[in-house]
């Protein structure tokens, strides 16, 4: 009751009843519990204000962008890039750690001069280290006070004599590398990588993703080449390159059965460990990307389309050999063949008349078909970033146009299209994509019928038939019975066709019996030089390459020379009289 | 009739069952914490939640009576408390928080978080009604509350002396004190803010809040805590990473991982559907809490069970705006999940008390506006 005492103190006196205070009191006590309750309600809207903020906060920070790349112990040992290697496992690319030398003027943290010593003294000593240092641009750097690397790479001796000239402002940060082992062997496969740490030009830009994938990243990439076949292929070509003095050369070795590329070189090449303008200017991949007319190469191609289409039904059938007219152009050929030639003979003495009058047989649309089948209308199938678009004639094929595809002019495709043509046409048949990726056994991808069997087995004997007694003489490797055709065509330049300039190209396949390997070498506008007896054509400079190449290789690819065996050609002597002697 | 003995389902379920599940969750994360052991964290977590719950449930047998008596005693044995570890500091050379009592390291403050609260609702229960609009409502409080945050700020430790301000507040604003008092406290914070920033701080202290206000310019100095906890709680995306997969936890990137930085900790684990269900516990525990206090029939009782749900609140806001980036660092637990034997002494006497209220609901039910 005391309290009621002293709200009647405080209340102001309107009645001194007794009933009257208590009514007030009771309106008090009423207010004041509908106060407290709002009180209440007042702190859970603040409770709910801020589970609402929570929740908001923790759904920003979960659903944003902070999520940070999973590293575990595990991965910071992983190397930070994949390694590439051969398919035998021989390393082509790796990382390993480099130290940069960086000019940090904040080193010494005490806001006055960056350096202990003066810019040209220190940049007199690290003159005495690098030799080949600008030592007047180093000291305008020093002096500058601006941090920026002043060498790229410093071998760990040298950074110890860095160390010694005692300035703390020279850091020597560790950095990784991209480092080839083999120099620039099949840099233009590889590729390299950029400052940016992603792969540029080959495979490196092909298997960024997955060379970077920290899950994936610890297992080195297998590729398919070998990387002795590689050097093999690339000493070849550098050497039949130099010989005859030829601007470029490509040069590719491929597995009939399976697609895969076994060795793949364009010259001149780059060196992925030192990118330089020169090396850029070489970037360029002349077996995937740059589009030639390979000439006479394509007359197998030809002949194999007119026999698997049935239009050539007997191998005996002569045509004529003299130049004819085709829609207002003269067909003829480099010299004088007599007055007729069988399809063999054609081949082996690669007469354009000839072929000619095959294809008119045949009709242009039958052989557009076949180069359809083989891919000569799509860029090549490879994981190369760089892949040329053929010139391919569009539309319905004219008779002239037939005509000089027959024998490989007013159509351009890469070497690899070659390669891969030749691949169907002696393999049985079944033309398969190119592949720079392992192949397991078993696992090649089931390609296309573009050929017969029995088609195909006329061309082994057909092309061994050439390297035998044809313009592929020099190709021909003792025990290895490489069958193969030579193709020298005149690059189209300003006002027509160069006499002067030719593509001269060697397409073969060994073993005969058995084909294996598919081999290309191409030379880019070769000289008449002492060592081609002053010829241009592929006979005299390309042949010879694939006749070096190929033992070199062969026992490696486990190809053994066997002079006992051959594919049987017998049945054709009878007609061939080159044959017969 | 039920099978369920009358007893077992009376208790306050819709609270116990979120705080065992809370408390379940805690022990695992805390599990990961170590490394996948039950040592040194989880175990004694599980094993003071057992001992302290049995405490609550002897609060809960408490009378009203008995805790109106027991409120200023209570108050001045803690206050005590806090000036012979001021002396022990003093005698022993720097500062200290903590006496030893052998089992574990007891903070007086943390004490005086609920006791504060306490002695607070006895005194407005005593207050006349009419009153509370009078400077008699404000001074005796005021002086209730400045005590022990003097000697705590002396320790010198400024987010517990600001939690017993909070929770002072709290019941003064529940109390029904006229709202022009604290808009005008407000205000005169407001100014006083900047002053205090510059002048009553530790160095340590000024530097928290600028980096609370742009961690990233620090990261790896004194923004590091957060810049860790963010990174920590975003890694964990939806999901999270797994239970045991927390790189930023295990490998020492987040401080504290097992007690201020627990939520980041579980965040990483579990993900933001982790961080949905602890916060959605802690609302249904509040929730309940607060349904309590209004439930509750005089004033000592609700200011009592309001009082508890803001302490329990002001642990579990500031911690969680800390860890979120959104409060400077200061060293506040998050309930029932931190690893640490104060802050859990605390929450379960805030839960034992706040369960004796229910009790007393129970028992004597709303009867008007009587005593």
């Amino acid at each position: 009751m005391n309290v009621a005492a002293l709200m009647a103190q405080d209340a102001p006196a309107v009645s001194p009843a007794i009933p009257s205070e208590r009514v007030q009191l009771v309106t008090i006590r009423y207010r004041a519990v509908a106060t407290a309750r709002m009180r209440i309600v007042w702190v859970a809207l603040g409770l709910a204000f801020f589970a609402l903020l929570a929740l908001v906060r923790i759904g920003t920070l979960g659903l944003s962008d902070h999520k940070t790349q999973a590293a575990s112990l595990h991965q910071a040992l992983l190397p930070t890039r994949g390694d590439i290697t051969d398919r035998n496992g021989a390393p082509l690319a790796r990382v390993f750690p480099a130290y940069a030398l960086w000019y940090n003027p904040e080193a010494l943290g005490d806001g006055g001069e960056p350096l202990v010593k003066s810019p040209e003294e220190v940049a007199a000593g690290l003159k005495r280290i690098f030799p080949d240092l600008d030592e007047a641009k180093t000291r305008a750097q020093l002096a500058s006070g601006k941090s920026g690397y002043l060498r790229r790479r410093v071998l760990p001796e040298e950074a110890n004599r860095v160390q010694e000239l005692g300035e703390l402002a020279l850091e020597m940060p560790q950095e990784t590398d991209r480092h080839y082992p083999q120099g620039s062997m099949a840099a233009h496969i590889l590729g390299y990588v950029a400052a940016d740490g992603h792969g540029r030009v080959g495979m490196e830009q092909v298997l960024d993703e997955r060379l970077l994938d920290p899950s994936k990243r610890g297992e080195p990439v297998a590729l398919s080449i070998d990387m002795r076949v590689q050097g093999a292929l690339e000493d070849e070509l550098q050497r039949g390159m130099k010989l005859v003095d030829a601007t470029g050369g490509a040069g590719i070795v491929l597995d009939v059965d399976t697609g895969e590329v076994l060795a793949l070189a364009s010259l001149p090449e780059f060196d992925p460990n030192k990118i330089d303008a020169a090396g850029e200017a070489n970037m360029f991949n002349r077996v995937t990307n740059q589009v030639y007319e390979l000439g006479s190469t394509f007359k197998p191609l030809t002949v194999a389309a007119a026999i698997d289409s049935g239009s050539i039904t007997s191998l005996s059938r002569r045509y004529s050999a003299t130049p004819y007219r085709v829609q207002g152009h003269t067909v003829k050929d480099s010299h004088p063949m007599g007055a007729s030639l069988n399809a063999p003979q054609m081949l082996i003495h690669s007469s354009n008349v000839v072929t000619g009058h095959i294809v008119d047989e045949m009709g242009a649309a039958t052989l557009r078909n076949y180069m359809v089948q083989l891919g000569m209308n799509e860029r090549p199938y490879i994981e190369l970033p760089a892949r040329g678009f053929p010139i391919w004639p569009s539309g319905d094929w004219q008779r002239i146009r037939a005509v000089t595809v027959g024998y490989g002019h007013g159509i351009a495709v890469t070497p690899l299209h070659l390669a891969s043509a030749y691949a169907a046409m002696v393999n049985g048949g079944i033309w398969r994509p190119a592949t720079l990726h392992m192949v397991k056994p078993g696992e090649a991808p089931r390609g296309r019928r573009v050929f017969k069997e029995s088609t195909s087995s006329r061309m082994r004997q057909l092309l061994r038939l050439i390297s035998k007694y044809g313009t592929g003489r020099s190709a021909d490797a003792t025990g290895y019975r490489v069958g193969g055709k030579t193709g020298s065509a005149e690059k189209p330049g300003a006002g027509g066709y160069q006499r002067s300039n030719l593509v001269s190209t060697f397409a073969a396949a060994f073993p005969m019996d058995r084909p294996r390997y598919v081999v290309v070498a191409m030379l880019d506008e070769p000289r008449g030089t002492v060592a081609s007896s002053y010829q241009r054509t592929a006979a005299w400079n390309a042949a010879p390459i694939v006749g070096r190449l190929v033992p070199r290789v062969g026992p490696m690819l486990g190809v053994r020379p066997d002079e006992h065996r051959d594919v049987d050609i017998s049945d054709l002597r009878a007609i061939v009289p080159e044959a017969s002697e | 009739m039920s099978i369920v003995p009358p007893a077992v389902a009376r208790q306050p379920w819709q609270m116990l069952i979120p705080l065992f599940v809370l408390i379940a969750f805690g022990a695992a994360v805390l599990f990961s914490a170590a490394g996948g052991n039950m040592q040194p964290f989880a175990q004694s977590h599980l094993i003071r939640f057992a001992v302290f719950f049995v405490m609550a449930i002897i609060i809960t047998m408490f009378t009203r009576a008995a805790m109106k008596f027991l409120a200023y005693p209570v108050y001045i044995v803690i206050l005590l408390l806090l000036v012979a570890v001021e002396a022990i500091g003093f005698v022993g050379g720097g500062s200290q928080r903590w006496l030893n009592l052998g089992f574990m390291q007891l903070q007086p403050s943390e004490l005086m978080k609920p006791a504060i609260v306490l002695a607070l609702a006895k005194f407005y229960d005593t207050l006349p009604i009419g009153m509370v609009g009078t400077w008699r409502a404000l001074v005796p409080a005021g002086a209730i509350i400045a005590m022990p945050m003097a000697l705590v700020l002396l320790q010198p430790d400024l987010g517990t002396s600001l939690a017993l301000a909070f929770g002072g507040a709290a019941v003064m604003f529940l109390a029904g004190l006229p709202m022009r008092w604290f808009v005008m406290a407000g205000a005169a914070g407001a100014v006083a803010a900047p002053l205090a920033f510059f002048f009553g701080l530790q160095d340590y202290q000024r530097r928290r809040v600028t980096t609370f206000l742009d961690p990233e310019s620090d990261p790896l100095g004194s923004g590091y805590h957060i810049t860790q906890s963010k990174i920590a709680i975003g890694s964990g995306g939806l999901s999270g990473k797994g239970f045991n997969e927390g790189s930023q936890s295990h490998l020492n990137y987040l401080p504290e991982p097992h007690t201020d930085f627990v939520f980041a900790t579980m965040a990483e684990e579990w993900g933001l559907l982790g961080g949905l269900v602890v916060i959605v516990i802690f609302a249904l525990i509040l929730r309940w809490g607060l349904s309590v206090a209004l439930k509750s029939n005089d004033r000592f009782a609700r200011l009592l069970a309001a009082g508890m749900v803001v302490t329990i609140f002001f642990y579990v806001a500031v911690n969680l705006m800390m860890v979120m980036g959104l409060a400077p660092v200061v060293g506040i637990p998050l309930p029932f999940m931190s690893h640490g034997g104060s802050s859990m002494l605390t929450n379960m006497i805030c839960i034992g008390i706040l369960m004796q209220v229910s009790k007393w609901n129970r028992e004597a039910p709303r009867s008007g506006l009587t005593h």
